[in-house]
C-alpha cells in the first residue's frame, strides 16, 4: 500500500506541474480533486483485489482469518476516503452494488415483483465479523468476486464523469451528514462496528479535497481558510483519539464538529461563488444547504415533502382552512368523526388508544394513530407506506368504511351549502376558481395544515443548536446510546428520528421487528397484520415485506402512548425492553426476515432509563398548535348539521 | 494505472467560477438578443383525482359522479367523422384501487373535444345513450367485460380511432389482485369471440388482456381473448386494418402480431410471435389449444425471439414498426430459463453481451441500464436497433456531451407530424437513477421526452430534440397527436414535486399550436450545433441564437454559462454546454455570461 501512495504522490506532482501552465487556480483545484478521485478508485480496486485473494486463501486458522478481516477493513477504508464523491455521483449504484444495506429489495420500475439479494461491503461486514468466517468461505469468496466485478463497472463509469466545483462541495456537505447519521451509528458496519476509523478516513478524504481549494479560499477570505483548515484537522485528530464505539460522545461530536463543518462548507461554497443546485436545476431540494445545524428547523424543506406550494401567497389562508376542516366532523358520513378525533392536538395529534375507534362504533380500525407532528418529512405515508403524496393520503380516510365512509363528491356537495366555507375556499384558492371547492382544494388545504404541524424546539433541539447550555445528563447519555450502542439511530435517522434515510432524505424505510399481538415476553404470538405486504402497491408483494412497518418519528413519543402499529405497548419501558431483547426474536417470534438485529442489546437498567430520558427530551407539542377552533362554519339551510361538535363527538 | 490517470487528466476542462452578482457598468451597452414567445401553448384538459366523472350503476350503487382515478398513462384519440366535434379522448388510469362507483382495479376516462376559434381545445358536454350526461365519463368495465387492472398503454387505431386499453401488471393468482379487486369469484366470459363465450376463468385470469372500449358510449366492448394473455403495454394497427403489432412488457417479452381474416374484424384471425431465425417469414403462429391463457409458455416453446421489456409500439408512413425495449438492469436471470426452454436471443443482445465481456445475455451481470428503440422493417421482415440508449460514456453519448445528451429507458413512443416531417416522440420512464440515468447529485428521478426526426439516416443521441414545453418534473406519457395535427395530447403521470396545482396532479394536457411550428425551428441551426462547431479556441465572439419553439438559447461555443436577472443576481449556471433551456425563467430582462466573461443581454418575452 505504502509504495502505491508514494508513487501516486509523485504522479500527482507531475500532473500538478503540467496543469499549472495554463489553468486558473480554480481549474487547477478541480483537476487536483478529480485526480485524487481517480487515484482513490485505483486504491479501492487494489484493496478489493487483495480482499478477494484473502478470501480465496481463507483457511481454518486464526492468522488467515485475521488477514481476511484486515483486507476487509482496508477495502472499506479505501472506499470511505472517496465515499463522498462515489455516493454523490451515483448513489443508487453504490447502494445496489458496493455499500448497500444487507437486506433484500425489489427491482424498481418493472411490472413484476423481482426480489434481489443484497451484495457488497455491508453483507461482507456481517460475515467477516462472525466468530468463524471460515464456515462462510464460499459466500465470502462469491461476494468479494462480485464486488470486484461491480466496482470495476462503477469505476469505468465514474472515471468518465465530469465533476464540477458544485459537485464537490455538495458531496462534502452530504458526507458530513452521512458520517454522523449513518457511519457513526454503525449503520454500514453492522458486524465490525469499525465506525470510528471509517469516519476518520472519510474526513481525511475530504480534507485532501479541501486542501486543493485552500489557496483560492484564502485569496478571498483568509480567516475562513484558516478556520476551515483548523476544523478539519481538529475533527480528524479527535476521531483518531477516540477508541470505543460504545463510549464515543456523539452529541459532543455533533455540536463541536458536525454542525460547524456543515455550516462552514456552505459558507465556503458561497464565498467561492460556486453555484448551488437551486441555480442548476428547477427541481425542489429536500435538504437546505444553508441550515446552521442538522437540528435547525430549516434543515429539511417542508415544501419538498408536502408537495404543496408553501411559498404560495395564499399558503397561510390554506393552512387556516385546512385547520378548520381538520376539526370539522362534516367530512365524515355521520358528522361525528373529524380528523381530530384520532389526531387530538393535546396528545401530540394521537388518540391515546391502541387502535383508533371506528365510525358508528364498529370497534376499531386496523392500526394505531401516529402523531402528525413532523409527519410531513416522509416520502411515503401510512404504516404500510401505501401513499406517496400527503394530499392524497386524505383520500384513504375519506373512503374507508371504518373512517369517514364517504366520497369527495358528497363532501363537496355539503361544503357548498355553507356560505362561510364557500368564502374560505374562494379566498384561499382564487387562482383556480374552477377548482376552488374540489377534491384538490380540500385535500390541499388539509395537507397544507398537516405540513404546518412542525416542531423542532424540544429541549434537545435547543441544546444542540446552542440556544440553551443545559440538557438533562440522563438525556445526554441517552442520545449517545440511541445513536450508538442501543442501535436506535440506524433506523430512526437524525434529525427527525424517523425512517427517512439520510443524507438525501428522499426515501422512507419500513422494518420487520416481530411486534407481538400481546405484550408477552415468552412465546409471544406474532401480530397477524402483514403491513407493507398488504399495502395494495403491487411491488410490495414480496415475502420480506410481510409484517414490515414504516419507521415513525420518536419525537414527542412521551405524549403518544400506546406504541407500535398495533399499540401493543403502553409504556416506553415496555418498548425499550422489547428492543433490548432483540425484538420478536427475543420473545419467541421467529421471523426469518426480521430486519431488526436479533441480538439482545445488553442495555443495563440505567441505560434503559437514560434512553427514555432522551426520548422525553424530544417533547415539543407547541401550545399554538394545540388550539382548537372556537366554532365551526354554519350551514344556513341545515340546522341539524350545526349541532356538530368541534373535533367530532368521539 | 497510468492510462487511467492520463484519461482522467484529459477529462477535466476549465471551469469558471462566476460571481454571485454582477454589476453592469454605467454606459455599457451589451448586445441584446430577444427570445420571442413560443408559438406553442399549454392547456390543461383533465385533472386526475379532482375532476368529476359520470358513473354507471355499479356494485349496487346508482349512477352518479365520482372523483376520477389517477396515474394517467395512455391516451387514445378517436376522430369524429360527423364534423360535430374534433373527437373523443380516452385516458388510461394505471393503478389498482377499489372504488364503489368507478369499479375496482384500474380504469379509463373519456371526454369529447372540439377545436375552439383561438386554437385551443374545448371539452364538449355530452349525453350518452345510457343517460349519463356531463363532461368526463368513467369507462364502464365492471358491468361489461369485468374489471381491468394497471391500464398502461394501449392502441389507438390510425385507421378509424378504435381504442384498446392494455392491462400490463401480470397477475398469477387471486391473492395478487385482492388488494385492489374485491370480487375474486370465478368469472364467466360473455364474448363474441369464437370459442370464448361461457368460458369460466379464475378471476385473475380475466386480467392482462388488450381490452377494446367504445369511446363514444364510455363502456368496454370486449377483452381480446384471442390476442393472448400477456403483460401488454402497447400496440399498433397497420393501415390495411388487418395486422396488429403487440408489445408485452416482460423479460422476456415477445413481439407479437395478430393477423385478422378480414380487415377490421379482430375476433377472427391468427396470433404470431417474432422469431428472427425462422426460415421464411420470421413469424411463428401460436394457435394451440390453451395457448391464449399461457402465451409466454407457448411462445417460449416455439423459440420466439426475446426482448427485454417491450413497451410502446408505433408505425411510420412506410409501415415501419418502431418499439421501445425499455430494459431491465440485469435481465440475465430473467430470461435464462426461457432461453433454456427454446426461446432465442436476438443477435444484437448476443453481440452486445460479448462486447461487454460476457459469454451470453444470460449472464447475471449482463447489464441493460438504458434500453433502446427497435425498428421492424416489414419489407426486410427483420428487427434492428434504431437508437441505443445511454450514457454508456465511452460510446453513446460521448462523455463531453453528457448530461446534455442522454436517453434512458425509453417507454412511450408515438409518431408526430409537423409540417411535412414525421418525428418519433420518445418518452422516458427511468428504471433507476444509477449509472448516469440521472446527473450527479440529483435528489429525484426526472423523466424527459424527446423528438427525433425520422428522416435522419442512422440517428444518434445527438439528434434528439428535448421537449421543454412541459411542466417541471412531469413524467410525460401517452402522447398522441390530434387528427387535425394542431395539438399533442400528453399525460403527466405522477409528478412527485411541489409544482403549483394542477401540475402536482396526474394530468392530461394539450400542447397547442403545432401547426404554427416550422420544423426547421425544432433543431438548432448548423452553425450552433456542437458537432459542427469548431473547437473552443477557434470560436468566434460569443453569440447566441434564441429558439422560441424549443425555449432554448443556443450558443456558438461549448462553454460554462451563467444567467443573471435584471438586478444582476445570478439565477442559473450551466456548465460544459452549448445550449440552455430557459423555459423555467419568467419573461423579463436577463444577462448571459460565458466562461470568457462576455456578457449579452437576453430579453425573454
Amino acid at each position: 500500500m505504502k509504495k502505491t501512495i508514494a508513487f501516486s504522490v509523485l504522479l500527482l506532482m507531475f500532473f500538478a506541474g503540467l496543469a499549472s501552465f495554463k489553468d486558473t487556480p480554480e481549474t487547477e483545484a478541480l483537476n487536483t480533486v478529480t485526480r485524487q478521485f481517480h487515484l482513490g478508485m485505483e486504491e479501492i480496486s487494489e484493496a478489493i483485489a487483495l480482499y478477494l485473494a484473502a478470501a480465496q486463501g481463507l483457511s481454518n486458522n486464526e492468522a488467515s482469518v485475521k488477514k481476511l478481516r484486515k483486507a476487509h477493513s482496508e477495502a472499506r477504508l479505501a472506499f470511505k476516503k472517496i465515499e463522498f464523491l462515489l455516493e454523490y455521483n451515483d448513489r443508487a449504484g453504490v447502494k445496489r452494488t458496493i455499500n448497500g444495506p444487507p437486506l433484500p429489495f425489489v427491482e424498481q420500475g418493472i411490472p413484476d415483483v423481482m426480489p434481489i439479494e443484497p451484495v457488497g461491503l455491508q453483507v461482507l461486514d456481517e460475515l467477516v465479523a462472525e466468530e468463524n468466517p471460515f464456515a462462510e468461505k464460499d459466500e465470502i469468496v462469491r461476494l468479494t468476486r462480485q464486488l470486484t466485478q461491480d466496482f470495476e463497472v462503477m469505476r469505468q463509469f465514474q472515471s468518465k464523469l465530469k465533476m464540477t466545483h458544485r459537485h464537490i462541495f455538495e458531496a462534502m456537505q452530504q458526507e458530513v451528514v452521512r458520517v454522523f447519521t449513518l457511519g457513526l451509528t454503525g449503520f454500514d458496519t453492522p458486524g465490525t462496528l469499525h465506525a470510528l476509523p471509517e469516519a476518520k478516513a472519510a474526513f481525511e478524504g475530504m480534507e485532501a479535497a479541501i486542501s486543493a481549494y485552500l489557496p483560492i479560499i484564502e485569496s478571498k477570505d483568509r480567516g475562513l481558510a484558516i478556520i476551515l483548515d483548523a476544523r478539519f484537522d481538529h475533527t480528524i485528530r479527535h476521531l483518531g483519539q477516540s477508541k470505543s464505539f460504545d463510549t464515543f460522545d456523539r452529541l459532543d461530536f455533533l455540536t463541536k464538529h458536525i454542525d460547524p463543518l456543515y455550516e462552514l462548507l456552505y459558507q465556503v461554497q458561497r464565498v467561492l461563488g460556486v453555484e448551488t443546485s437551486l441555480e442548476t436545476s428547477p427541481m425542489p431540494q429536500p435538504v437546505n444547504q444553508a441550515a446552521h445545524s442538522l437540528f435547525d428547523e430549516r434543515f429539511l424543506n417542508v415544501g419538498f415533502y408536502a408537495k404543496v406550494d408553501v411559498q404560495h401567497p395564499q399558503f397561510e389562508k390554506r393552512v387556516a382552512l385546512g385547520r378548520m376542516l381538520f376539526f370539522d366532523p362534516i367530512l365524515s358520513s355521520n358528522h361525528e368523526r373529524a380528523c381530530a378525533s384520532c389526531h387530538q392536538p393535546e396528545k401530540a395529534f394521537t388518540d391515546g388508544l391502541s387502535k383508533s375507534l371506528a365510525t358508528e362504533g364498529q370497534g376499531h380500525i386496523k392500526r394505531n394513530a401516529p402523531t402528525l407532528l413532523n409527519c410531513v418529512f416522509s416520502e411515503s405515508f401510512f404504516y404500510d407506506l401505501r401513499e406517496r403524496q400527503l394530499s392524497r393520503q386524505i383520500l384513504h380516510v375519506v373512503v374507508d368504511s371504518l373512517e369517514f365512509s364517504t366520497t369527495y363528491p358528497i363532501i363537496i356537495e355539503k361544503l357548498n351549502q355553507s356560505g362561510l366555507y364557500k368564502k374560505m375556499f374562494r379566498d384561499a384558492y382564487s387562482d383556480n376558481p374552477q377548482y376552488s371547492l374540489s377534491a384538490y382544494s380540500i385535500s390541499d388545504a388539509l395537507a397544507s395544515y398537516v405540513a404546518s404541524l412542525n416542531a423542532f424546539n424540544s429541549p434537545f433541539d435547543r441544546f444542540v443548536r446552542g440556544d440553551t447550555a443545559y440538557l438533562d445528563p440522563a438525556a445526554y447519555r441517552g442520545f449517545n446510546l440511541f445513536m450508538g450502542k442501543a442501535n436506535c439511530g440506524i433506523c430512526h435517522f437524525a434529525p427527525v428520528f424517523n425512517g427517512t434515510v439520510p443524507p438525501l432524505y428522499t426515501e422512507s424505510e419500513s422494518e420487520v421487528l416481530g411486534v407481538p399481538l400481546r405484550p408477552d415476553t415468552l412465546n409471544a404470538p406474532l401480530d397477524p397484520d402483514l403491513g407493507r405486504f398488504d399495502s395494495g402497491k403491487p411491488r410490495d408483494k414480496a415475502p420480506f415485506f410481510k409484517h414490515s412497518f414504516k419507521t415513525p418519528t420518536v419525537r414527542n413519543v412521551a405524549l403518544t402512548a400506546p406504541y407500535m402499529h398495533n399499540g401493543v405497548y403502553q409504556t416506553l419501558e415496555e418498548v425499550i425492553d422489547f428492543y433490548n431483547r432483540g425484538g420478536g426474536a427475543g420473545i419467541g417470534i421467529q421471523l426469518s426476515h426480521q430486519t431488526l438485529p436479533d441480538a439482545p442489546l445488553q442495555l443495563s437498567p440505567q441505560e434503559q432509563r437514560d434512553l427514555i430520558a432522551f426520548l422525553h427530551s424530544l417533547t415539543d407539542n407547541p401550545s399554538h398548535l394545540q388550539i382548537r377552533p372556537d366554532s365551526l362554519p354554519l350551514f344556513e339551510g341545515k340546522p341539524e348539521w350545526n349541532r356538530r361538535k368541534v373535533g367530532g363527538d368521539y | 494505472m497510468l492510462a487511467a490517470l492520463f484519461f482522467g487528466a484529459a477529462n477535466v476542462n476549465a471551469q469558471k467560477l462566476f460571481d454571485n452578482e454582477i454589476q453592469i457598468p454605467a454606459g455599457y451597452q451589451p448586445v441584446e438578443v430577444v427570445l420571442p414567445p413560443s408559438p406553442l401553448s399549454l392547456q390543461v384538459l383533465f385533472v386526475g383525482g379532482t375532476d368529476l366523472v359520470q358513473t354507471t350503476p355499479t356494485y349496487g350503487n346508482p349512477a352518479g359522479q365520482q372523483v376520477a382515478k389517477e396515474w394517467h398513462d395512455f391516451i387514445g384519440f378517436t376522430p369524429d367523422n360527423t364534423g360535430q366535434s374534433l373527437g373523443w379522448v380516452t385516458v388510461n388510469h394505471e393503478m389498482i384501487f377499489s372504488d364503489d362507483k368507478l369499479g375496482d382495479g384500474g380504469g379509463m376516462t373519456v371526454f369529447r373535444v372540439k377545436r375552439a376559434a383561438d386554437g385551443s381545445l374545448e371539452i364538449v358536454d355530452q349525453t350518452l345513450a345510457d343517460g349519463r350526461s356531463g363532461r368526463f365519463f368513467n369507462v364502464d368495465f365492471a358491468n361489461t367485460v369485468g374489471e381491468t387492472g394497471m391500464n398502461c398503454g394501449g392502441i389507438s387505431s390510425q385507421v378509424d380511432g378504435r381504442i384498446w386499453t392494455a392491462e400490463e401488471w401480470f397477475r398469477s393468482n387471486n391473492a395478487s389482485i385482492a388488494s385492489g379487486v374485491r370480487d375474486t369469484t370465478d368469472f364467466t366470459v360473455n364474448s363474441d369471440i369464437p370459442g370464448w363465450n361461457g368460458v369460466k376463468l379464475k378471476k385473475f385470469q380475466n386480467f392482462n388482456w388488450m381490452v377494446e372500449i367504445d369511446p363514444r358510449e364510455a363502456k368496454a366492448i370486449r377483452k381480446q381473448y384471442n390476442w393472448g394473455r400477456q403483460p401488454f403495454e402497447g400496440g399498433v394497427i397497420e393501415p390495411s386494418n388487418r395486422l396488429v403489432y403487440l408489445g408485452p412488457d416482460d423479460t422476456p417479452g415477445f413481439l407479437g402480431m395478430f393477423v385478422s381474416n378480414t380487415p377490421g374484424d379482430f375476433n377472427k384471425g391468427t396470433l404470431f410471435v417474432y422469431k428472427h431465425d425462422k426460415p421464411g417469414y420470421n413469424w411463428v403462429p401460436i394457435w394451440e389449444d390453451g395457448s391464449m391463457l399461457e402465451h409466454k409458455k407457448f411462445a417460449t416453446q416455439k423459440g420466439a425471439t426475446m426482448f427485454n421489456r417491450i413497451e410502446w409500439v408505433t408505425m411510420d408512413k412506410l409501415n415501419n414498426v418502431y418499439f421501445t425495449e425499455t430494459g431491465l438492469d440485469k435481465p440475465g436471470n430473467a430470461w435464462a430459463d426461457e432461453n433454456a426452454l427454446g426461446a432465442v436471443h436476438d443477435p444484437y443482445h448476443v453481440q452486445r453481451a460479448q462486447a461487454l465481456g460476457f459469454t451470453s445475455p444470460n449472464d447475471p451481470n449482463y447489464p441493460d441500464y438504458y434500453g433502446r428503440i427497435w425498428k421492424y422493417d416489414p419489407v426486410k421482415d427483420t428487427c434492428t436497433v434504431y437508437l441505443e440508449g445511454g450514457p454508456a460514456l465511452s460510446s453513446s453519448p460521448s462523455e463531453a456531451d453528457y448530461p446534455e445528451v442522454h436517453l434512458s429507458n425509453p417507454d412511450g413512443l408515438t409518431i408526430v407530424n409537423i409540417g411535412d416531417k414525421q418525428y418519433l416522440l420518445i418518452q422516458e420512464d427511468l428504471n433507476g437513477s444509477s449509472f448516469g440515468r440521472m446527473p450527479s447529485g440529483a435528489p429525484l428521478i426526472i423523466c424527459e421526452a424527446f423528438l427525433l426526426d425520422l428522416s435522419i439516416q442512422n440517428p444518434t443521441l445527438n439528434d434528439l430534440i428535448r421537449l421543454t414545453a412541459t411542466p417541471v418534473g412531469a413524467e410525460i406519457t401517452g402522447a398522441i397527436q390530434t387528427s387535425d395535427g394542431k395539438s399533442i395530447l400528453i399525460n403527466s403521470q405522477h409528478p412527485n414535486t411541489n409544482n403549483p396545482f394542477p401540475y402536482n396532479h396526474s394530468l392530461t394536457f394539450a400542447i397547442n399550436g403545432l401547426d404554427k411550428v416550422n420544423p426547421n425551428d425544432l433543431k438548432k441551426p448548423k452553425a450552433f450545433d456542437r458537432v459542427e462547431m469548431a473547437s473552443e479556441a477557434n470560436a468566434d465572439a460569443f453569440t447566441v441564437y434564441p429558439n422560441p419553439t424549443a425555449r432554448m438559447v443556443y450558443m456558438n461555443q461549448v462553454t460554462d454559462v451563467a444567467i443573471f436577472d435584471s438586478n444582476g443576481k445570478r439565477v442559473m449556471v450551466r456548465r460544459n454546454t452549448s445550449e440552455v433551456d430557459v423555459s423555467a425563467l419568467t419573461a423579463g430582462v436577463y444577462y448571459i455570461q460565458n466562461a470568457q466573461g462576455s456578457i449579452l443581454k437576453l430579453v425573454i418575452q
